[in-house]
This record gives C-alpha cells, structure tokens and sequence, in this order.
C-alpha cells in the first residue's frame, strides 16, 4: 500500500532512493533463489551487466523498442546462465562458485574490450521505454515500471518456492540427500541450471531497466563489489527465509544511500556487519525476528 | 568458415618470424610461474583444510603495498624488509584461522562467505590509508636479459626463479616435515588424525599462517613488476582461481601445471588473437576443463 502510494507524497529524491531500494532487493531475491539449493553464485552482477549491455546495444546501436530491448537482456542473460550451470552444477558447490566469479569479471572485460560495446567509457544516451504514448522520463513514471517489474519477479519467486518444484529443489541443499533425491528419480542437475537461469534471467531484465533508469552503462557499473553486496544483502537478512534477503536489501540500502557518499567506507562498514552476523547471528536478521515472536507466543501461552 | 581461420593464422604465423613466437613461450612461462607463485598459498590452504580462501588476493595485494612501505618509504635493507612481511602475514593468518576459519570449520558455504568478507575489509581499509594513486617499486635488478633473440627483463626472470624455490620449499615441507605429515592427514581425515594425536587446530592455523605467508611474498616478488594499487588483488585472484580449476583444486603439482600451461596460452593467444581475446581464451580454456575433466588436469592432492 505504502508502496503504491508512494509516489504521491515523495520527493524526487525519495523516488530514486525508492528504485535502488527496489532493484537491489529483486536481485536479493533471486540471488537466494540459487542460495536456497546451496550454491553461491559470487558473479551475479556479471549477469546484470550482460543483462543491462544486451539491452543497452540492441536499444542504442540496433535502434530496437526499449521494451524488446528488456526481454532480450532477459533471454540472453538466461541463455548464457543456462549454459554455465549446465557445465558447472554438476560439479560440487565450490567449483561453481569460482566458474561464476570468473565468468562475471570475463564478461565486464568483454564489455570494456570492444568500442562497438563502448569500451571504458562506456555507452550514454539509452532510451527508456514509452508506455502507450507517455515516456517514462522522471523517477515518478519510472518508478511504476520498476514497481511493478520487481513485484512481479518477487511474486513469481516466491510463488516458485511452494510449487512441487520449489520443494523439491530443497532436497538438493546437501549432497548426501541430492544423491537420495536423485535415487528417486528427480533429475538434480536439470532442477538447479533451471533455477540458476531463472534467477540470472530476472536479474538480466531488472539489470536492463536499471541501465535505462541510469540512462547509461559502462564496466565500473556492475562489478565484484555489486555481487557481494547482494551477498551481503542476502546473509545479513538472513537465508532461512525468504523475508531475510528482502529485509536485508532493503534495510542495508537504506542505510547505505543515506550514510556513505564514500564507496570504500559503505564497503567496510558493510563486510564488518556480514562479519558479526556470520559468526554471532547465523540466522541473519530475520531469525532475530523469529526469536521475539516465539517469545511474544510463548508469553502468550503462559 | 573455420579452416579460412585456421589458414589465415597459419600465414600470420609464418610471416611472423620465429622468435617472435618464441618470444611469446618465453613471456609465458615467465608470466606461468609469476601466476604459480601468486596461487601457490591458496592451494595450500585448499589442500589441507578445503577452504577457498578469497581474501588470498587481498593479501597479495598487502604484501605489494608493505614492500613498498617498507623498502620505500622507510628504506629498510631488503633482507629485513621481507622476513617482517611475511612475519606480519603469518600473524594475520594465525589471528584469521583462530577467530573466524575454526569457528565456522565444516561449513563451506559461511566459511566461503567470510573470507569474501575478509577480503572486502582488506581491500576497502587499504584504499582508505593506502589511496587510489598507483606506487612504483624502483627496479632492483635493472637489466635485460638477450639470448637467442629473446628479450627478457632480468627482473622477471629472477621472480620466476624464486617462484620455483617457492614451489621446491613447499614440497619440502609438505613430503618432509613432521608438520608437513600432519597437514596431509588432516587433508586425508582430519578425526582420524585427531585421534592419533595430531593439534589439528594447531596444525590447521600453522597452514593458514604459511599460505598468507606465501601470498604476501608473491606480492613482494611482482611489485618492482607490476604496479601496485588496492585493486590489484582482485585481478591476482581472478587467475589463481582459474589456475587452481585448471591444476585440480589442492593439488601443488596441478598449480605448478597449469600456472605454465595458462600462461603460454594467454601469451601465444595475445600474439596470434590480440590481448583482449587471449582473457577470454583463458575463460574457454577453464570451462573446457570443467565440462572434460572436472577432477582438474592433475586431480586430487
């Protein structure tokens, strides 16, 4: 409700601090997606990058509609993820993980190599999307497509997680019970490249709407430190549950647009939270949320 | 379509003379063992404890940045200058293991996400007191070295040198030590090694200490070669994790191995490709390894 009425009463500036907060928490979430079947993808942003470029070059150099230029980031994104995992999720969890780390820093250097791709520099001027006749031009018509795009993957992942398929690919967090869910006949290695082109597949296209809100990209855009801040989003939050990563996208950057102009001090400060909640609070935050309400019901009983 | 390709590189080839090409093999093997020397203490922590250590570049990176400190800024002799930063990286990998590796010791996923976090505190803190502004080690063997119709600067030719000292070292204490015995049965079966009254904790952050030891001495060697920022441990470890893949995770000889082998590929790839296609080659040359032979060239330790 707060959300849609948003608008409204909001400056500018509390707009643009409305579609980070809403972008970072749709990659959040589909981060957890593949973290739920325990893996780690360390190279998601290499994902928004191509994502946001595909976009980026079918729009500026092809001239093609804003709105295809978002489904092909999509498509592509999720091609290409669905090639990684297939050669990868084979392999135990840490290959994968260091496979996706090196993938994300290869395709920025891709990116940065070619001018047709705009080299460092980079490329300026993207379109954004005209919804029948009316340009999306401020944070205030923007901030309705990103609204509505992140409502609509949140939904979809969630939703995922208590289809038939979503439990099952529970049963693929160990390897000893992947071996028994695959004794009975589930095919585990098709299940997780499925999710992990999905999740890339949604941060694809939310990496291309952001490029169009940015109205620019280059290869300083999405790095490294993109990937392990939706890491940190997600541990912090905590990945029992899939409020956690919502929680902690959101509150972390909230805290991060209104306290660091600095990079390196947001940096910091960030990896020490990761820290204390990794080796005091392993639940993350919401497993803080969950103790008080047990207590509140358990004072309730007595 | 494809034998146009091949055809059109085999005229480059032949028009090119062959020392260039030789040329080429030898920057690669030069470039291989710098790549070995900076991956060597991740394999060793790999190998016995299976920790992927992602803070290993960033160490690499302080191990640059102390040399220049020291031996720069505060012109210590270099024979006092390198024991104290490989001392000081030890301490800081002995304090890493106590208070973060053995709480978190069976679960590789925490344990992967704190050492991301370890890096991210050493790389950020770094840019903060070290700056943005690239530092320079001045040479301490000026020189090239010429035979053959090869050029090579004596400097890496001494760093590659040392890097195989460092490899030959490692094997030493691994296959010859006490301490070496026990790492491995650790790596074998770390109850079992218990039982036999093995200080596993003791053991497991003496191997900690001596790969951050390593890998602040692989930034030392390459930092009259390269030039140094906070960001160069990012771009140290993007190759000593596909080195690692590629060798077989935890195993010496694998790193030894593929560390050669990666860079020949990315330099005859930067001759024959250009240098930016030769990054991607590297890229094609891991996943081809991941799909053909998972176990690494050399498989397990």
């Amino acid at each position: 409700m707060a959300l849609v009425l948003m608008p409204a009463v909001a400056t500018t500036y509390w707009m643009h601090i409305a579609i980070v907060v809403l972008l970072n928490i749709t990659y959040t979430v589909a981060l957890f997606s593949v973290l739920r079947m325990g893996y780690l993808s360390l190279g998601h942003a290499g994902f928004i990058a191509l994502g946001a470029y595909t976009c980026v070059v079918l729009t500026v150099r092809l001239d093609i509609s804003p709105w295809w230029g978002i489904l092909g980031a999509g498509v592509m994104s999720g091609t290409v993820a669905w090639g990684l995992g297939a050669m990868t999720m084979r392999l135990r969890g840490i290959y994968f993980s260091l496979a996706i780390f090196a993938f994300g820093e290869i395709v920025v250097a891709f990116f940065r190599a070619f001018d047709w791709f705009g080299g460092p520099s980079g490329i300026a001027n993207v379109p954004r999307p005209v919804f029948f006749g009316h340009a999306l031009n401020d944070h205030f018509s923007f901030y309705w497509l990103v609204l509505c795009m992140s409502l609509f993957f949140m939904a979809l992942l969630y939703r995922l997680q208590y289809t038939r398929y979503g439990a099952t690919l529970l049963t693929l967090k160990t390897e000893a019970s992947e071996r028994l869910a695959q004794s009975v006949g589930i095919d585990a290695a098709r299940l997780k490249t499925a999710t992990f082109a999905l999740s890339c597949a949604v941060v694809g296209t939310m990496g291309a709407v952001h490029a169009q809100y940015l109205m620019f990209i280059n290869p300083q855009v999405f790095t490294f430190l993109t990937s392990t801040d939706l890491l940190i989003y997600a541990m912090v939050g905590g990945v029992s549950h899939f409020w956690g990563p919502v929680l902690g996208a959101g509150l972390l950057t909230l805290l991060g647009e209104q306290l660091f102009s600095a990079g390196y001090w947001k940096t910091l400060v960030y990896a020490l939270v990761l820290m204390v909640v990794i080796l005091s609070l392993p639940g993350g935050l919401v497993s803080l949320l969950d103790r008080v309400r047990d207590k509140w019901f358990s004072n309730l009983r007595n | 379509m494809l034998a146009d390709k091949q055809q059109a590189i085999f005229q480059r080839c032949s028009s090119m003379s062959l020392t260039l090409l030789l040329q080429g093999l030898a920057i690669g093997l030069v470039n291989g063992a710098l790549y070995i020397l900076t991956a060597l203490g991740l394999t060793l922590i790999y190998g016995i404890l299976h920790i992927v250590n992602f803070a290993h570049g960033e160490v690499f990176m302080l191990g640059a940045m102390l040399v220049y400190v020291v031996y720069v800024l505060w012109e210590w002799p270099l024979l006092a200058a390198l024991p104290a930063i490989a001392l000081t990286a030890a301490v800081v990998g002995w304090l890493v293991e106590r208070g973060i590796f053995r709480r978190l010791r069976g679960q590789w996923l925490q344990l992967l996400v704190a050492t991301v976090g370890v890096s991210l505190i050493i790389q950020s803190l770094s840019w903060l007191v070290f700056g943005a502004q690239e530092k320079n080690v001045p040479s301490i063997l000026p020189g090239v070295l010429v035979a053959w119709g090869i050029r090579m600067p004596y400097e890496r030719l001494a760093a590659a040198g040392i890097a195989m000292c460092m490899v030959a070292a490692l094997y030493a204490v691994v296959y010859k030590t006490r301490s070496g015995l026990a790492m491995r049965a650790i790596e074998e079966d770390e109850e079992t090694a218990r039982m036999l009254g093995i200080d596993t904790d003791k053991v497991a952050g003496l191997a900690v200490a001596l790969g951050f030891a390593l890998a602040a001495m692989g930034g030392v060697f390459v930092a009259p070669i390269y030039s140094i920022n906070p960001g160069m441990g990012l771009e140290a470890i993007l190759m000593s994790f596909i080195i690692i893949i590629i060798g077989g995770l935890g195993n010496i000889t694998g790193t030894l191995v593929a560390g050669l082998f990666i860079g020949v590929v990315q330099s005859m790839g930067a001759l024959l490709l250009g240098a930016e296609s030769a990054h991607v080659l590297v890229f094609v040359v891991m996943i081809a390894v991941l799909i053909f032979r998972p176990q690494g060239l050399m498989g397990k330790l």
